[in-house]
């Protein structure tokens, strides 16, 4: 019964925040400007096409009124056509979500494991010169402005050695009905430094996440008694270390996650991998309502799903919060 | 995770010998095919229905495979497209001739049947909340067909211009039952037209694919492929002309020229048809954001022709060419670029004078000059944001203190819209002089369709007069002098400070020959000739 009416808390959570986004993004649209000077083109237009214009799209109506439009196409399952692209708005974010995913899923395939192996070992033997570099090198990483890291790849790895391509997706192939680069060796190629450029700054955070988890656990009663015992230093680190610093680290795992699928925009546009936040910040621009508010309904649902996963992960992970969950 | 986990390291230390030796100059096997032709655009094909949205966006990358029955040249001349002659019966009638044996992508004849259903389905169909291009054919009371390859059109009253409005239509079929919607098209029914290239596939913001279209009238198309890549960043951009992926970029920044020439690429450029200017509110008692030196509000200053005046030759169009623009723009004294028909050879650009430029202020009660906020979008058109910090110097020699106020292109409009400003940098296009003075410096009439840029609401009934004169004459020499004499009268009056011409910039590498520009800005394969090999 308890698991029920947590999970009756958490969704009715995810409602209202589903609510709260929807309105903060419409009013913030709707603040920024009239989109019809993006529909129509504003150097031929006549008044009479804007007047038409505003007309067609509902924008002549009260901002409540078009709230209410908005809500009820979506409880109707319809989130509007795009006004730029004239494709369903839901239809148009969906094409471009495996792109995203298939990005952020490799780049945090990277970052995860090469994260907390470099703070786990730099933890281990802190003080060391190993983990003043892993220090020094992720101090730098986090602080290097993401567009300047991608415009480096590019340049190193694109145009001074041409090893790979500047930009764009690359050859794909069909499964599932969507396009992935993934599935070909010409779009993995062009998967890697976009890849890069979101992983290495997750590498950096993460690192540093389980290095001081790993000093504090270290220097903990446990750990020592399990050395006591004559545990290697390898099966203390990975079956007693590890999963007791993971929390945290999963935690910045999922957020991270669900920070390159929406607003990895930067990367995004810099190597024209036409993802889902590129498709976001060109909507913001051109104002296209009815993508805007896809998108960010999506965002806020992928959101509350990762930290439900990650809620769940910790039980797995976490010996205690099994415990104080049983009770 | 089978995605090559051995190799990951191998590529990263490979990186790092790479940084550590300064790159080797390693170039990766050119995968394309021959025949291929790779561009980089910066438009994205929003639509792939022809008739839905009048933007560049759309026309340049669709005029692959639609075609019109007009078409303009470099000189933006009037060319036969798929009309091969065209005249006027009447003053309310058109006869054009068409193409013998041109045939669709299906295989089908191209017929006047085909005319009447393209203009009736602009006219009475396409819902496009953008009027799509409604406008071009408003004039137009009926169409028919006298014979099969004769189409016949009566107007309202008469249309001098109706063959330069069909350089902006494309041509589609008719299917065999009904009309196609846009959803049909965008939901893949691909797009049949008469043009050098045949659709192959699309993907909304990424691609375009087209293959050759062997069947073309005008002979063998240069290219056996053609691929679009919608590349925004122009930073990509050049990267992706400069690694070889692509054979031609687009809208390459000033600044990037010289490294591109570095690299072994090419550069073409051409003045746009189209200015960028200073726009005065001329109509108001009073404006937002104009104070006398106190501080205090003042009456619009803008009314008088001699701050205008004085405003245009403190204007110092040199620094705007040569230093923002990088030497890639034309300084502007008029509306389209000199030379190009209904420009007035009279019309030059001036030096700076900011001793005159003071005399002018004085005369129009303004010694100590007085306080503006200049307006303008940032990032829409080359050197918009910068020009504003140009000309607020400029104008600080002779007492007027312009504070810039950049802002990003939807909100300036909005604020345009909505009055919050007194005078502001603007930019307009236009086919042809007549649709630029129509738009931008005709006194707003909504029954006209007149002035719809002439937000300032400037009004001049001699110019106005003089404009429909010229625009009711046929194309030709005559209306072309007209129209000139009409500029320089309304440019005398200074209702707006032209300030530049920016150029369309391309880069191309070592598999093109030559590069042909257009000033209307469009980046299309057929512009593009092999280099020979």
């Amino acid at each position: 019964m308890g698991m029920i009416s947590v999970a009756l808390g958490r969704l009715s959570q995810a409602f209202l925040l589903l609510i709260a986004m929807s309105l903060i993004g419409f009013i913030g649209i709707h603040s920024v400007g009239n989109p019809v000077f993006n529909v129509v083109n504003i150097e031929t237009a006549s008044p009479e096409d804007i007047r038409q214009a505003t007309i067609a799209l509902g924008l002549d109506q009260p901002i409540w009124r078009q709230y209410l439009v908005f809500i009820d196409n979506v409880i109707s399952g319809n989130f509007g056509v795009s006004y730029i692209y004239h494709q369903p708005a839901f239809e148009l974010v969906m094409s471009k979500l495996p792109a995203t995913l298939e990005l952020a899923s490799v780049a945090m395939l990277i970052a995860a494991p090469l994260g907390t192996g470099l703070g786990l070992l730099a933890g281990r033997r802190s003080g060391t010169l190993f983990d003043r570099i892993v220090l020094k090198a992720s101090v730098s990483a986090l602080s290097i402005p993401s567009f300047w890291l991608a415009m480096m790849l590019i340049l190193v790895g694109a145009i001074l050695t041409g090893w790979f391509p500047s930009g764009g997706r690359g050859a794909t192939a069909r499964f599932l009905g969507e396009d992935w680069s993934l599935l070909t060796a010409n779009g993995q190629w062009h998967l890697i430094l976009p890849a890069l450029a979101l992983a290495i700054p997750n590498i950096a955070l993460i690192a540093r996440l389980s290095r001081s988890g790993t000093i504090e656990v270290e220097s903990l009663d446990y750990t020592r008694f399990c050395r006591a015992k004559g545990l290697s230093s390898q099966r203390i680190l990975f079956r007693h270390t590890l999963p007791n610093i993971s929390v945290p680290i999963v935690t910045i795992i999922g957020l991270q996650f669900g920070g390159m699928l929406a607003f990895a925009v930067v990367v995004e546009s810099i190597f024209s991998w036409p993802g889902v936040g590129k498709l976001l910040i060109d909507s913001i621009q051109l104002l296209d309502r009815p993508v805007v508010m896809v998108t960010l309904t999506f965002i806020s649902v992928a959101f509350v799903a990762l930290n439900a996963l990650v809620d769940l992960f910790y039980a797995v992970l976490d010996p205690r919060v099994r415990l104080s969950s049983q009770r | 995770m089978k995605l090559g986990n051995p190799f990951r390291p191998r590529l990263l230390s490979a990186l790092l010998i790479s940084i550590l030796l300064g790159g080797a100059p390693w170039t990766p096997a050119q995968a394309q095919e021959r025949g291929e032709l790779r561009i980089a655009t910066s438009y994205k094909l929003m639509t792939l229905d022809p008739q839905y949205a009048n933007l560049n966006e759309n026309t340049s990358l669709l005029s692959h495979i639609y075609e019109r029955l007009v078409y303009q040249d470099e000189n933006l001349e009037l060319k036969p497209g798929l009309a091969t002659s065209w005249r006027p019966l009447s003053d309310t009638q058109w006869e054009f001739k068409l193409r013998d044996s041109v045939r669709f992508h299906d295989g089908s004849d191209f017929t006047a049947d085909d005319i009447i259903y393209t203009i009736e389905r602009i006219r009475d169909f396409v819902k496009s909340p953008s009027g799509g291009f409604r406008s071009y054919v408003s004039g137009i009371k009926s169409v028919s067909a006298t014979d099969p390859l004769t189409v016949l059109i009566e107007t309202n009253g008469t249309v001098p211009n109706l063959p330069l409005s069909f350089s902006s239509i494309f041509v589609m079929n008719r299917p065999s039952e009904g009309f196609e919607t846009t959803e049909e098209l965008n939901a893949g029914r691909p797009p049949v037209g008469t043009g050098p290239y045949r659709f192959e596939s699309w993907s909304s913001g990424e691609s375009l694919r087209l293959a050759r279209n062997d069947d073309y009238w005008g002979g063998k198309p240069a290219w056996l492929k053609v691929t679009f890549r919608v590349i925004e960043n122009p930073a990509a951009r050049v990267a992706a002309l400069s690694t070889g992926e692509v054979d031609v970029a687009d809208a390459i920044p000033a600044r990037d020229v010289a490294s591109l020439q570095q690299r072994g690429a090419r550069i073409a450029n051409v003045s746009a048809a189209r200015i960028n200017f200073v726009q005065f509110d001329v109509s108001r008692e009073t404006l937002p954001g104009v104070t006398g030196q106190s501080g205090e509000p003042i009456a619009n200053p803008f009314k008088s022709p001699l701050v205008r005046r004085a405003l245009a030759i403190a204007t110092d169009r040199g620094i705007l060419v040569d230093k923002i623009l990088a030497g890639y723009g034309t300084a502007a004294a008029q509306v389209l670029p000199n030379g190009l028909p209904g420009t007035s050879a009279k019309l030059l650009p001036e030096a700076p004078n900011y001793d005159e430029a003071k005399a002018l202020l004085s005369k129009a009660g303004y010694p100590d000059g007085f306080n503006i906020v200049l307006a303008g979008p940032a990032g829409r058109y080359p050197g918009d944001a910068e020009s504003l910090q140009a000309i607020a110097q400029s104008w600080a020699r002779i007492g007027v203190n312009a504070q810039p106020a950049a802002s990003p292109f939807s909100v300036f409009n909005t604020k345009r819209a909505a009055g919050d400003y007194a005078i502001w940098y603007g930019g307009t296009s236009g086919e042809a002089v007549d649709i630029i003075l129509h738009t931008l410096l005709a006194s707003p009439n909504p029954g006209r369709g007149t002035g719809a840029l002439n937000f300032g609401k400037y009004r001049n009934e001699t110019f106005d007069t003089m404009l429909a004169k010229a625009e009711s004459i046929q194309e030709g020499p005559e209306r072309n002098q007209a129209l000139a004499l009409a500029t320089e009268l309304v440019m005398a009056d200074q209702p707006i400070i032209p300030l530049y011409h920016f150029h369309h910039i391309v880069g191309y590498g070592p598999r093109i020959g030559s590069y042909v520009m257009h000033p209307r800005g469009w980046t299309t394969a057929m512009q593009t000739l092999p280099a020979m090999e």
